[in-house]
């Protein structure tokens, strides 16, 4: 089977290879988001997945009644993310980590439980609100045509807003002063006192951040998956998503887009030359050899 | 036969060298003081005798059996145990407690009843008997540092391993504790490295002193020798000044 | 810690006995109910051997809920052999390969364990849908007499066997060394604790019985089928039980399986509430999470000092 697979027309493997990375970036985009908070405030948001359906169903409904499309919308649920993000760090995340240098195994147990009690709040909200009905959005720019290789032209847009979203942190990351505070925050708290900056605003600003581009990445992902919105998804997407973080590296922002690209085409190619669930199965379990071999992520 | 024996120990984080090539002997019962500057390696030697860090390069030999590599758990039982410099209780448990799960594991007793004997035994010595019911997490910075020792001891260990015991106290409770280590130190006999910024601490607990710098040991010898070795001086108590 | 007698064991005892009597003198609906109940408490104990013992929060618990699950089902559809025989490959399953995952995955700290165990877990339910053994769909079902009271009793031994364990474990050696682990780990093996062995000690207890559990489960639903299998929010519920009940004690897990039971199940199930239910228990779960980590037992434990020796 996997011999027909690399025996047959080349064209197919490269229509398919060229997916997988597409897929790739929209999956590190979403993972982005997940990224920025583990990095930064070291605290990692089990409910994620939720948030990106959120943002999925936030894209639907904008389609629905507006008629917006996907790319649209990321920017409505962008909004929407970042003050959800501040509402988070304050209800669930500022009692742990304030006047804290180190977040304790203590404290990370506690949001790691909470957070997942968010989670089945928040999907059986869904539920019971949006019904468990799949729902999609009729969004097709096309398809672009090089020579014998077809892209779709949705996902190379997605593609390409998910890298400006993913090189965008990196340069404000990188470039601007709040930035440094986030990266002073993310390396040792007091450091943030040491260059003026309140801890808690910057660890708030920080995970606001992070859901704006969680919820973002949700209206993204609808190009990709045209019928697959739906109140539980959140639980296939928070674990790919966690996996990607873990591949890249908490903390380093081109790490989202190596592990997604990484999982991307494993997904892709696994499904062509075996079956989905032998592709999910090595997707997940990649993560471990990744943390015994570079628990540091991948990159350097 | 010396009790421990380092030769040529290495150890790298990443790029930062901490230990670069590290040998000393510490003798039965012997008392031996470790001082060198913020960052020269101190607490590193000790966290790779103790095994809690594995060494890059080069051997420790405990009682002429080498010993690098091993689990620190595995090196305890063998009679090494040693302190943080940075106090690490058991927080939730009780300061008894603390002290015997260290009595427990360290001298592979069968069940917790004569573990917490003997953490009540320990605690009498280094003077904390008054405070064994307290929840660990909820002591002083100072008692914290005494239990770190509290633990080491009762671990039952031959060789300690102190990482900045003395750090911190009043002109007075030093000397208490100075009269202290010595009276525990005739009575048990172990043998001793004491890292300490502390000069008058140094000059008063050990026979001997090392002198770390970037890594490297710049001297050796008694401590009357080491005040006034120039290099000493110059690398180290020049920075610093001579601390009390 | 040493010599006192053992209330709160001959208190829990009491209340398995006195729930022993109801079942044998009620009807079957009694019956059904209580097995339910402790399939939930047998849940609860399995995860709170590692996560309550060690604070290493096991996302992925129901793995070893389903590998007990599917070892009796196969055992019973395929082989027709009785479910005992289930029960016991189930147990003996969940507690090797607690031990085969635990050597690999108790190396990872605090997130990285939990997410480790996640991913297990949906890594096993792709890999159960690939081989036919197991089913299409991953679904097996058997025809076997309906005999409550011998399913009662099996879960019942279970969690007996759990309560004595958790209690002898808490107070002996093995208890002193977990907690050190739990509060600091790097100190605790520079006191003399290898945590490895302690912690694959308690895990295996933990794979084992959720293994023996998970095969009570598929015995009393006649079968079992992937996706409830492995559903993640199977690992939630035994986190709620244990974080509401006191995590680690030997008496929590009993009181909070009791509680999140009867909220799910007798309580929250009018039609008009469906889902209602998972509102509450994950409401709960936040809110005990963020303001009392240690449950019920703590509280109790705080504002009822003397009170102590009961129910620890
Ligand atoms: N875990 C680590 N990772 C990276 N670098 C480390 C680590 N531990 C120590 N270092 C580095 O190794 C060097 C030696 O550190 P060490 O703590 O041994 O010094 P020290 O002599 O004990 O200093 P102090 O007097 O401040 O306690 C320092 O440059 C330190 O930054
Ligand atoms: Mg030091």
């Amino acid at each position: 089977m996997v011999a027909s697979y690399f025996l047959s027309d080349p064209s197919v493997l490269l229509s398919d290879l060229v997916f997988g990375l597409l897929l790739g970036c929209v999956l590190a985009v979403v993972a982005h988001g997940l990224n920025m908070i583990w990095g930064v405030v070291k605290v990692v948001n089990i409910a994620h997945g939720e948030f990106i359906m959120l943002g999925a169903y936030g894209a639907y409904f904008l389609n629905l009644y507006w008629g917006i499309g996907p790319l649209a919308s990321a920017v409505f649920d962008a909004a929407i993310g970042f003050l959800v993000g501040y509402a988070f760090y304050y209800v669930f995340l500022h009692r742990e980590l304030r006047g804290k240098e180190t977040v304790s195994l203590q404290s990370e147990m506690v949001t790691l439980v909470a957070t997942f009690g968010l989670s089945l709040v928040i999907s059986t909200l869904a539920l019971i609100i949006f019904s468990g009905n799949v729902v999609g959005i009729d969004y097709d720019p096309g398809t672009l045509l090089l020579g014998p290789v077809s892209v779709p032209l949705g996902g190379l847009y997605v593609a390409v807003v998910s890298i400006l979203i993913i090189s965008g942190t990196y340069l404000f990351l990188e470039r601007t002063f709040i930035g440094a505070a986030i990266r002073a925050y993310s390396q040792d708290v007091t450091a943030t006192e040491l260059i003026g900056a309140n801890p808690a605003k910057v660890a708030s600003l920080a995970t606001a951040l992070g859901f704006a581009i969680t919820m973002a990445g949700g209206a993204l992902l609808t190009v990709f998956i045209s019928v697959g919105i739906n109140p539980l998804m959140g639980t296939l997407y928070a674990p790919i998503s966690f996996v990607i973080v873990v591949m890249g590296g908490p903390g380093k922002m081109w790490g989202s887009l190596a592990g997604g690209l990484t999982l991307g085409i494993v997904f892709d190619v696994l499904q062509a030359v075996a079956t989905p669930q032998i592709a999910f199965a090595t997707g997940f379990l990649l993560l471990i050899p990744v943390l015994i071999l570079r628990p540091e992520g991948i990159l350097k | 036969m010396p009790a421990v024996e380092v030769s040529n120990l290495s150890k790298s984080f990443g790029g930062v060298q901490a230990l670069r090539g590290v040998s000393l002997s510490l003798g039965e019962s012997e008392v031996l003081g470790l001082i060198g500057p913020n960052g020269s390696g101190k607490s590193t030697l000790l966290n790779v005798i103790a095994g809690v860090q594995k060494p890059t390069s080069g051997t420790v030999k405990l009682g002429g059996r080498a010993i690098s590599g091993m689990r620190p758990d595995a090196i305890v039982k063998l009679g090494v145990a040693k302190t943080y410099q940075i106090p690490k209780p058991f927080a939730s448990m009780s300061v008894r407690e603390n002290v015997a799960v260290a009595a427990l594991y360290g001298r592979r007793l069968r069940s917790v009843g004569p573990a917490l004997e003997e953490a009540d035994r320990t605690l009498a010595i280094v003077g904390m008997g008054d405070r064994s019911d307290l929840a660990a997490g909820s002591l002083t910075a100072q008692e914290k540092k005494r239990l770190e020792l509290a633990k080491a001891i009762a671990t039952g260990a031959k060789v300690l391993l102190l990482d900045e015991v003395f750090a911190g106290l009043s002109s007075e409770e030093l000397r208490d504790s100075i009269a202290l280590f010595r009276k525990m130190h005739e009575e048990l006999r172990f043998s001793a490295l004491v890292v300490e910024h502390v000069m008058r601490a140094v000059l008063n607990v050990s026979e001997g002193v090392v002198v770390l710098e970037e890594g490297r040991v710049i001297a050796a010898g008694s401590p009357d020798q080491i005040v006034h070795d120039e290099r000493v001086v110059q690398a180290y108590l020049g920075s610093k000044g001579v601390g009390t | 810690m040493k010599g006192r007698t053992p209330f709160t064991l001959y208190g829990l005892l009491a209340v398995m006995a006195a729930l022993a009597a109801v079942a044998s003198f009620s009807g079957v609906a009694t019956t059904v109910l209580l097995v339910n109940l402790l399939v939930f408490a047998a849940l609860a104990y399995s995860i709170n051997f590692i996560t309550g013992m060690t604070g290493y929060v096991s996302f992925g618990h129901v793995v070893f809920m389903a590998i007990g699950s599917y070892s009796l089902a196969v055992l019973v559809s395929t082989y027709s052999t009785s479910p005992f025989e289930g029960i016991a490959l189930g147990a003996l399953l969940g507690g090797l390969f607690a031990l085969g995952i635990g050597a690999v995955t108790l190396r990872f700290r605090g997130v990285y364990f939990a997410i480790a165990s996640l991913v297990l877990a949906l890594a096993g339910y792709n890999l159960v849908l690939q081989f036919p053994q197991f089913g299409p769909g991953g679904e097996l079902i058997f025809y076997i007499p309906f005999q409550p009271l011998t399913v009662f009793f099996a879960i019942w031994g279970i969690v007996v066997a759990e309560i004595v364990l958790t209690f002898f474990v808490n107070r002996g050696k093995v208890g002193l060394g977990i907690r050190a682990i739990k509060d600091e780990e790097d100190a605790a093996a520079a006191a003399g604790v290898n945590p490895m062995k302690l912690k694959l000690y308690v895990y295996m207890l933990s794979g084992l019985f959720a293994g023996a559990a998970g095969a009570v489960f598929a015995w009393s639903t006649f079968g079992v089928n992937a996706s409830s299998a492995f559903d993640l929010t199977f690992s939630l519920q035994m986190l709620a039980m244990i974080l509401i009940g006191g995590m680690g004690t030997s008496t929590g897990p009993l009181l909070g399986a009791s509680i999140v039971y009867l909220l799910y199940y007798e309580l929250l199930t009018y039609p008009r509430l469906q889902g209602g239910q998972f509102l509450v228990v994950g409401a709960a779960v936040i809110v005990i999470a963020l303001f009392v980590p240690d449950g019920i037992v703590g509280i109790i434990r705080r504002k009822y000092p003397s009170l102590k020796p009961v129910i620890e």
